[in-house]
């Protein structure tokens, strides 16, 4: 909790603890000083948000109203500058320099493609067809993801008056917000800053009495992953079958009804009205030159902090691991992580040093996508890793072309010899030569980059594919089939904790006496390991 | 009109058209097994994916499949380079793997010269390479009465809850086009099935020989507008009852003419 | 003017020459066609009438096919079958009162005749003339087969 404008942190507040806070912070403006964030146990207490290394090194455009306002009230948006970009938009500028100042801040598509956002809406403007539409994808399908999310629930004033803008911009007259159905809330709450919007004349006819007019609907998506790729998200919207539709021509052009349409991020559309406001350049100025601006992004998995972050483009992953995220947890050492989401890449410490950008990621054999990052200590086996996520997008593949459908799930098949130890080396040739099929042959963007989870880790960590087939060993010690567990003599006093614990039955042993497990019968569960306190059981 | 450039040769072409129609008139062909000139490009068995590139591209090629790629002027096309043919065994290699016992599968991949599959073969694979085909020509007959339904590798053929599907008429269309011959149908002298639909067959008032489904006729002729009676009367019967007409006539004339 | 046969079932032997010359005329692969054409007894002694489609104006096939698959060739008035359309449903054999589109079992297609391109074969074979091809005012849909 933050109570403004000091910028005063109060950690993991508890009921107990607000009454304190209240007396000191608000009555007396004076930090709570027991409660503030203390980054080493009690040593050194730090008061303001902004000083703690989790936030200093993070920069919030599209997050910017975050657990800062009343998500429910217009008047707190409001307050806080919100509609601002819109007025201005309206008042003082033409659909032309709305176009050009979108573009002059280099702002890149935040849903995967990083696709400039003022060329898109420039082609739109432009394209003689008409009615216009403007959509914004709120699929959000990567597991692990919650930037567009936290968005649509926190702040959803911001999405829509990027989308008005955009409108404004492009001549549209009817937009639709798609969210999926497993986001009731993002739902609800963008259902209820349409009607605020619309009440204060911000929304629908004659827009603050310009005479401009944009309605905006929630359409709600069934839920699969490829709804979120933009031909599939607009023949949903349609009212047809969310299955990607192959075509050249693209969906700027032909896009929702075959009509000129814009299709933005949430993320996207956030960071318009800033833009508007502090003009293009301002924007241009944070980042890297060919990637402007921020990148929000849910940091999960294997380190100290996890949650939503926001930081310049051009930071680097190092930055980001080990300043924001607090370094790994019980200072493991950091094995990879995966940008991107389940068909992004995975890069080893090598590429630490990488700043995350568009196409520093790119050229990287990874990508943007939508901003899940997921980092992992040694303890994950990256064909482990690669299995799983081909299982997700063997899942989610729509069935509709062949070499995704097919080889996918010929892929994940291969990936789960190896991790079996059922794999001879020819597989590894044949996994690759089937990778390349799927990547150029594929319909959509989901077949196109499903390989990925498995090409990446391929080209990072061969020897360890390698090891799981050729050795029959699972370096990280995680793969099954290809471990042992064996309880040690010493550590082991005979407890008689783990015999019980074992679900099959493999361990015997008196009472007092070092237990055996039978390799035969053991399926490596785990369970006794957890259960024994005396460390003496170790997986080789 | 624009000018382009297939396997070295320069042919040409109304722009907007389709490069798989483009190649077909010039006799160039590629395996397209989910295309139907009755029905819109789909772009499902990726099979006829080519090669293309431009003078100015400096040197970068991309894929796409013919069916679905409008041609261009200086485009240069190549259907039979390596990474190509590579996709189409691929893909021809996965398709024996899903269906080991279709003799249509065998003999395509034969084509590109494989008779054994490099991959997990899936022993209870059917004969259905999911080209939807069938579907889509069922709604472009305007009847919409089977759809694909589930996804990825567990998406299948069906009529609506798989249930004998209400809107189907027996027309067989379905069957006809699908290139494995996949769907199942039977045809007694008086009556068809297929998806699990009885049908009544209109029989011809002549020589008994079946015509087509009631369910067709009827919609045919509410539909298009067909006076009834014209399916009551097989083809053969048809031309012997025309003959007879037109040979009355001629008789009538010989009479005159004689008297 | 527009031209169209003319049959002259007094002057037709019933020599089925004219089945041939289709025949031939729709050879694909090796294979000869289906004739479209059918020398056909007229129900008096010696009487034979060449039966064969008449581009009717109105036609019923193609009010029948649901595809689209028939279509009039405009510098032929042949109304002509586009296989790569079809889909056999056999509507259009069903539906012309004529019996004139019909199976092709041994090539598997639907057929009927096109006038060849604008110079029928049948009538440019025909020894006795009874079958022409020329310009003619006769309404084809005027033709009505009595009971
Ligand atoms: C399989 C697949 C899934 C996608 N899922 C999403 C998604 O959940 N959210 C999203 O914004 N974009 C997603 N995209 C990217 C969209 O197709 C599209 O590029 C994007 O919405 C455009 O907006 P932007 O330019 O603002 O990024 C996906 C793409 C593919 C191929
Ligand atoms: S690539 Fe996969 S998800 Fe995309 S159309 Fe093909 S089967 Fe469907
Ligand atoms: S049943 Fe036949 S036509 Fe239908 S999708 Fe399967 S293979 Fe294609
Ligand atoms: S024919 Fe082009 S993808 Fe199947």
């Amino acid at each position: 909790m933050v109570i403004e404008p000091r910028g005063t942190l109060y950690p993991r507040v508890k009921v107990k603890d607000v009454e304190k806070i209240i007396e000191s912070s608000i009555v007396n403006d004076e930090p709570e000083k027991t409660l503030l964030y203390s980054p080493n146990g009690n040593s050194s207490s730090v008061e303001k948000y902004k000083n703690i290394p989790f936030y200093a090194k993070q920069q919030r455009i599209a997050l910017r109203n975050l657990g800062m306002i009343d998500q429910y009230r217009i008047e707190d948006y409001i307050a806080t500058g919100g509609y601002q970009g819109l007025a201005k938009a309206l008042t003082d500028m033409t659909p032309e320099t709305i176009v050009d100042e979108v573009k002059q801040s280099g702002l890149r598509g935040r849903g995967g493609a990083g696709f400039s956002a003022g060329r898109k809406w420039a082609t739109c403007a432009s394209a003689e067809e008409t009615p216009h539409y403007v959509i914004c994808n709120g699929d959000e399908g990567d597991p692990g993801a919650f930037m567009d999310r936290s968005i649509m629930e926190g702040d959803p004033h911001s999405v829509l008056e990027g989308m008005i803008i955009c409108a404004r911009a492009v001549n549209s007259h009817e937009g639709y917000i798609y969210v999926r159905e497993e986001y009731p809330l993002a739902i609800m709450n963008l259902q209820l800053a349409i009607e605020q919007a619309t009440s204060y004349g911000l929304l629908g006819d004659n827009i603050l009495g310009t005479g401009f007019s944009f309605t905006l609907k929630v359409s709600k998506g069934g839920g699969a992953f490829v709804c979120g790729e933009s031909s599939a998200l607009m023949r949903s919207v349609g009212g047809d079958v969310g299955e990607p539709r192959a075509k050249y021509v693209r969906s700027v052009l032909k896009g929702l009804h075959d009509k000129p349409t814009v299709l933005n991020n949430v993320e996207s559309f956030a960071n318009i009205p800033p833009i508007i406001v502090n003009g293009g350049k301002w924007f241009a100025s944070i980042g890297t030159e060919k990637s402007t601006g921020t990148k929000a992004f849910s940091l999960v998995g294997k380190v100290r902090n996890t949650g939503l972050i926001e930081v310049p483009m051009g930071t680097t992953l190092r930055e980001i691991i080990y300043d924001i995220g607090g370094g790994i947890q019980d200072d493991r050492p950091f094995k990879a992580v995966q940008t991107g989401g389940p068909s992004g890449g995975c890069l080893p410490k090598e590429k630490l040093d990488l700043p995350v950008d568009f196409d520093s990621l790119t050229e990287a054999d990874s990508m943007m996508g939508s901003g899940g990052m997921i980092v992992m200590d040694d303890q994950t086996c990256v064909v482990d890793l690669a299995k799983y996520f081909l299982k997700f997008l063997v899942e989610e593949s729509c069935g509709k072309c062949t070499p995704c459908r097919e080889g996918l799930y010929q892929l994940h098949s291969l990936v789960d010899k190896m991790s079996d130890g059922r794999a001879v080396e020819s597989d590894l040739v044949l996994a690759e030569n089937l990778s390349k099929s799927i990547m150029i042959g594929s319909l959509c963007g989901l077949g196109k980059s499903g390989p990925n989870p498995f090409i990446s880790t391929l080209k990072y960590f061969r020897e360890e594919y390698i090891a799981h087939i050729r050795d029959k060993k699972c370096p990280a010690k995680v793969c099954p089939s290809l471990i042992s567990y064996e309880i040690i003599e010493g550590p082991c006093d005979g407890c008689m904790a783990c015999a019980p614990a074992c679900a099959v039955k493999a361990i015997t042993g008196e009472k007092g006496k070092l237990h055996v497990i039978d390799q035969n019968i053991c399926d490596r569960c785990g369970a006794c390991k957890a259960i024994c306190t005396r460390q003496a059981i170790e997986i080789h | 009109m624009v000018r382009l450039t297939i396997n070295g040769r320069v042919v040409q072409a109304e722009k907007g058209e389709m490069l798989l129609v483009v190649m077909n008139r010039e006799k160039i062909s590629v395996p397209a097994i989910c295309n139907h000139g009755a029905v819109e490009a789909f772009g499902a068995c990726r099979l006829c994916t080519v090669e293309i590139t431009k003078n100015d591209w400096n040197g970068w090629k991309n894929y796409v499949t013919s069916c679905l790629y409008p041609v261009e002027d200086g485009l240069i096309v190549s259907t039979h380079s390596e990474t190509v043919i590579n996709l189409r065994k691929t893909l021809l290699d996965l398709h024996l793997a899903r269906h080991p016992h279709s003799e249509h599968v065998r003999q395509w991949a034969m084509e590109y010269g494989i008779t054994q599959t490099s991959f997990e073969e899936i022993p209870d694979g059917d004969d259905c390479i999911l080209c939807a085909l069938c579907t889509r020509i069922c709604d472009r007959m305007g009847f919409a009465a089977i759809s694909t339904v589930g996804r990825g590798h567990g998406k299948e053929v069906a009529p609506p809850l798989n249930e004998p599907p209400p809107d189907c008429t027996g027309c067989l269309a379905c069957a006809q086009c699908c290139p494995t011959e996949f769907i199942t149908f039977s045809d007694s002298g008086t009556s068809r099935e297929i998806w699990g639909k009885q049908f009544e067959m209109i029989t011809c008032k002549e020589c008994s020989k079946p015509i087509l489904t009631k369910d067709f006729a009827e919609t045919l002729s509410k539909t298009r507008n067909i006076p009834a009676d014209y399916f009551e009367v097989c083809d053969e019967c048809h031309r012997k009852a025309t003959a007879l007409t037109m040979g009355k006539i001629s008789q009538w004339q010989r009479e005159d003419t004689a008297s | 003017m527009k031209k169209q046969f003319s049959v002259d079932p007094n002057l037709c032997t019933g020599c089925r020459t004219c089945e041939l010359a289709c025949s031939f005329t729709h050879t694909v692969d090796g294979k000869a066609g289906r004739p479209r054409i059918y020398a056909t007894p007229g129900g008096f002694e010696d009487l034979w009438v060449p039966v064969t489609c008449l581009q009717c104006d109105d036609a019923a096939c193609v009010k029948s096919c649901l595809v689209d698959a028939l279509k009039r060739n405009p510098e032929t008035g042949a109304i002509e079958l586009n296989e790569a359309v079809c889909v056999k449903c056999m509507a259009c054999v069903a539906a012309c009162p004529f019996g004139c589109a019909l199976v092709d079992p041994e090539q598997d297609k639907v057929i009927k005749c096109d006038l060849c391109g604008g110079d029928p074969a049948c009538a440019r074979f025909c020894p006795t003339k009874a079958l022409t091809y020329k310009p003619s005012e006769l309404k084809a849909s005027k033709i009505k087969v009595l009971g």
